[in-house]
């Protein structure tokens, strides 16, 4: 099956599994971890691989979660296994600073991302500036993307490119597309900018491969895609499927299918305890529209006071929580569990 | 035009910050409002404040340099990198400056914890919206408990944070992350900003989390309580939103309301950072005049 759409056009596929793949780990990866699956992509020659703690530079700590590793150790120890590959890094402004990016670009990172919540481009301004003005490949992503209008998107996405941005792209940080939201999204995007698209998926309606390959046929230029989905919830679009089925389509990515079927084994066996599965937990933040990074903290203190972990998914929805604002968590629980109580049937006293 | 006893002041920038402190200088019974000034008359925040019959002037610090009598009070709301020049600008004329940008420059001022230390100070520092309604949690926190980490993670609605503010995200870290290290005396603090887009707007948050040892439920709540209870005296929509606490680890959530007429509830960051800095400069004018009535007398 081929398409004309794809006609031999190449698809750019960035892996953020040493990223995203960190919410799954409550950010515990390891030196030897990076390494060996840095090197596993290096030699399968996926074009860019991308580090860090799950919410990017500078953002250990105990709202998210603090790593293992130091911003510094992650950067140094991929850094040296890729000889071919890129190195990328994912910063939020409000989280990490330029400090953090002057780090980075020490540690050698060839591509930053500068993430804000998809309404709020111009918290990166001064950062993509600074990037810009270091000469550093500086790309702007929109995260919880389906908050906003395809038409919103495509006027955040031509001001990111005003402040210096090389590339622009939607996290879909929810799992919460169908294909023709992706489709309708992208292409005002396209129409928007003439820098390079891209789209990162979630899998939590099973729709991660099935949106991205709707993102390619809008025209996005980048995808990403990491090793058995690892990654935040429901995981991430699936690295090692997305890849032959797009070359089945007819789109190019050069990377080598039997290595790169070996780097997910390696991924499998080293980095994660069991892939990420379509769980009730993760389909409801799919439907709420919560980002999925929230997993692993709402069953943590959904446990601690006694309440469901689906209806404070859903509460966050209603709140229209987006990434970061892990502390309202304890807020929703807390109430939930307060007018439990206070509903619950009076015991009659002899 | 300066009313008996009352010190002029004149607020820098119009932008959200600038126009609602104006607009609480305006309901002061120490300080008269001598003008607004912003960089260009066209601007939303110039027009509002002609509307609500404030003083403006469109040139910048020009408009507070080249005046016949200098302000006694000037309140910096512009953003963290204008403020050093302004402040040079004005030490000739013996100007109390109140710097709401998150710049560093000047003594920062937490008024329910050492609001006497800002008298005296020629530039004093508002810290950010988000130290203002931490610190004095923290502080009393860490006077009764062992705390080695606390973090600081603040939520301000989108449309209460405006382009000042959103160019200076890395200066709001820094100096929160300093206030709050100066204030506890924690060395390993971190600040975090997050933005909300949701509609309606979601309330000004801050979100406290300490790492330390022997922390009680009771202790830590009856603390936060007390502090809330001190901070309605002038910010009346200040309230502890969520406590959590284990042995080893405590979480408080605030929530700042805003009060009064104009500004919307949401707006709790303006609210809080401008009530006090008004304090601020309030104490200062009360301190001038019993100076003024000592001479006289």
């Amino acid at each position: 099956m081929s398409s004309t759409a794809a006609a031999g056009r190449t698809i750019q596929i960035h892996d953020p599994t040493l990223r995203d793949g960190h919410h799954a780990v409550r950010h515990q990866l390891d030196a030897d971890q990076l390494r060996g699956y840095a090197e596993a992509a290096n030699a399968a020659g996926i074009p860019v691989v991308e580090v860090g703690h799950g919410n990017g530079l500078g953002a250990s700590s105990l709202q998210v979660g603090r790593a293992l590793l130091s911003d510094d150790e992650m950067l140094s120890t991929v850094r040296e296994a890729l000889t071919t590959s890129k190195m990328a890094v994912f910063m939020l402004p409000g989280w990490g600073t330029v400090r953090d990016l002057d780090n980075a670009v020490a540690h050698g990172v060839d591509l930053v991302r500068i993430g804000t919540h998809c309404t709020e481009g111009d918290l990166a301004e001064r950062h993509l500036q600074h990037l810009r003005d270091a000469g550093v490949e500086a790309h702007a992503v929109l995260l919880m993307s389906h908050m906003a209008t395809p038409e919103r998107l495509g006027e955040e996405c031509a001001r990111l490119v005003g402040f210096g941005a090389s590339g622009v792209g939607i996290m879909d940080s929810s799992g919460h597309y169908l294909p023709g939201d992706v489709t309708e999204r992208i292409t005002a995007m396209r129409a928007a900018v003439d820098v390079p698209v891209m789209f990162h998926g979630h899998n939590n309606l099973g729709m991660a491969v099935a949106n991205s390959v709707a993102a390619a046929d809008a025209g996005a230029d980048i995808l990403d895609a990491c090793a058995r989905g690892f990654g935040a919830g429901a995981g991430n679009t699936q690295l090692e499927v997305l890849v032959p089925v797009l070359d089945r389509i007819g789109y190019r990515t050069g990377i080598d299918l039997y290595k790169l079927l070996d780097a997910a084994d390696l991924a499998e066996r080293d980095l994660m305890k069991a892939p990420p599965a379509v769980d009730s937990i993760a389909i409801v933040s799919g439907l709420a529209g919560v980002f999925s990074g929230f997993k692993t903290r709402v069953i943590d203190v959904s446990a601690r006071e006694g309440v469901d972990p689906r209806d404070v998914f859903f509460a966050l929805g209603r709140l229209q929580a987006v990434a970061g604002q892990e502390d309202l968590i304890v807020d929703v629980a807390q109430t939930m569990a307060k007018a439990a109580a206070e509903n619950a049937p009076e015991r009659v006293s002899a | 035009m300066k009313r008996a006893g009352r010190l002029s002041a004149a607020v820098l920038g119009a932008g959200l910050i600038g126009v609602d402190l104006a607009d609480k200088i305006m309901h002061s019974d120490v300080l008269d409002l001598g003008l607004v000034v912003g960089r260009d008359g066209a601007n939303a925040g110039l027009r509002q404040a002609t509307r609500l019959g404030m003083p403006i002037a469109d040139r910048g610090i020009r408009s507070l340099v080249e005046v016949d009598e200098p302000f006694d009070v000037v309140f910096d709301a512009t953003n963290a990198v204008a403020h050093a020049e302004h402040a040079e600008q004005l030490a000739p004329f013996g100007t109390m400056l109140v710097d709401l940008t998150p710049s560093r420059a000047g003594q920062m001022v937490v008024p329910t914890v050492n609001g006497a230390s800002a008298v005296g100070n020629s530039d004093v520092s508002m810290v950010t919206c988000g130290g203002q309604a931490a610190i004095p949690v923290l502080h009393a926190i860490t006077c009764e408990h062992r705390v080695d980490y606390v973090e600081v993670v603040t939520t301000a609605a989108t449309l209460s944070v405006g382009h000042g503010t959103r160019i200076n995200l890395d200066e709001y870290v820094d100096t929160t992350q300093d206030a709050v290290r100066t204030f506890t005396g924690v060395g390993d603090v971190k600040a975090i900003l997050n933005i909300s887009p949701a509609r309606p707007p979601a309330t000004f948050r801050v979100a406290m989390s300490m790492l330390g040892s022997g922390f009680r439920e009771d202790s830590v709540r009856d603390l936060a309580e007390g502090v809330a209870k001190e901070l309605r005296e002038f910010v009346g929509g200040f309230v502890v939103s969520a406590c959590s606490v284990q042995e080893e680890r405590a979480f408080v959530a605030v929530e700042v309301m805003a009060s009064g007429e104009r500004l919307p509830r949401y707006a709790g960051n303006l609210d809080i950072i401008n009530s006090a800095a008004l304090s601020v400069a309030e104490r200062y004018a009360d301190d001038r005049r019993s100076i003024a009535r000592a001479e006289a007398s």
